[in-house]
């Protein structure tokens, strides 16, 4: 299984809740899965899906669930401290962990060597870290969704490999307004 | 703790409710004041590019965010500020500490004060430069201004504003 059968598989799940995706790929194939409004998809700054989702599920009630990558959570790692202390129970960090840089190439990251994720997420504080398979990431994430009191970091480990695909034709603020429509906070549109 | 009190008073009336840290000296007023204070977020970050990535997430969900730091935290930040914060036209207020000015005894912070307006303008973020206690007041229209343009603004006290803020 690579990140688009993962994504695949978790699509009906996505639509439901609040999603920030990670850049380049990830974003692409959700885009060309399944385009909703409640997804935002990030056009750059790479490292951050995991903090725009904590500071989303800080500052509103609905479930939200960061797409992130290794080596994106690698960049920005001290994200998993402030996640530990301070993740509301509406929030999900999803880490589709394929040991590859997909969007530049597939080099290795260092989750392919010497690196676990799971230990480096326990150490910095999180509670509820569930290191699972492809196929037994549905049931992890619907867990995670139905537990109305605590926080989950879920580190899917799945194959490199990535489809054939476009850039998301959609400009930021489009992608910024729609998503705070769904929320209800934009009424213009 | 009279010209921090100032400035946390003016950035909540600027309607500022969800405030990020990373530490500074001259900000431990400011953050032991919200600490204390149950009308607002507030929680210290690891690091500043992080934190404008909370910051955003806040902003989706309809807060006003402001992120406290040195000057040296701009330095972190540049590509989440232009690519994310400035891309999606997210208001973000930075509250900046402003070291390495003229008064500061700390010799290596000058490199990051000699570059730290630069830096701010060329992203084009407006900045409200605070050397005296009576800017102070012009800080909730400046708060309010990044709302009116959807932009991060930049606001820089100055080593000697708050140096002696006891």
């Amino acid at each position: 299984m690579n990140r688009f059968d993962l994504l695949n598989k978790v699509q009906n799940i996505l639509k439901n809740n609040l999603v920030i995706c990670n850049i380049g790929l990830p974003s692409q194939e959700l885009y060309k899965i399944s385009d909703q409004p409640n997804f935002f998809y990030m056009l750059g700054s790479m490292g951050l899906s995991s903090s725009i989702g904590l500071g989303l599920a800080l500052s509103q009630n609905k479930h939200v669930i960061s797409i992130d990558g290794d080596g994106s959570v690698l960049m920005n790692m001290n994200t998993l401290a402030t996640i530990g202390n301070r993740a509301p129970s509406n929030y999900t960090l999803l880490i589709i962990d394929n040991g590859s840089y997909g969007s530049t190439g597939d080099q290795r990251t260092f989750t392919d060597e010497k690196t676990s994720l799971k230990n480096v997420a326990l150490g910095a504080g999180c509670k509820n870290v569930v290191e699972c398979s492809g196929e037994e990431t549905v049931n992890a994430l619907n867990k995670a969704i139905d537990d109305k009191d605590n926080s989950y970091v879920i580190i899917s480990k799945i194959n490199s490999g990535n489809v054939k695909i476009d850039p998301i034709p959609l400009n930021p603020i489009t992608i910024r307004d729609r998503f705070r429509k769904f929320i209800g906070i934009v009424k213009y549109l | 703790m009279k010209i921090s009190k100032k400035i946390i008073d003016n950035l909540k009336k600027g309607g500022v409710d969800f405030y990020l840290s990373v530490p500074c000296k001259l900000l431990a007023n400011m953050i032991d004041i919200l600490e204390n204070d149950k009308d607002v977020y507030y929680s210290a970050v690891p690091r500043e590019e992080e934190g404008m990535g909370i910051c955003a997430g806040a902003y989706l969900g309809n807060k006003f965010p402001c992120i406290m730091m040195q000057n040296t935290g701009i330095g972190n930040s540049v590509n989440a500020i232009v690519s994310l914060l400035q891309l999606y036209q997210m208001p973000v207020v930075f509250l900046i500490s402003y070291r390495g000015t003229p008064g500061e005894p700390v010799g290596a912070q000058g490199g990051m004060a000699k570059i730290t307006e630069d830096i701010l303008q060329t992203l084009r973020i407006p900045m409200l430069h605070c050397f005296s206690e009576k800017e102070l007041d012009k800080i909730s229209t400046f708060s309010k201004h990044a709302k009116v343009v959807e932009s991060p603004v930049a606001i820089l006290c100055d080593f000697n504003l708050m140096k002696d803020d006891k």
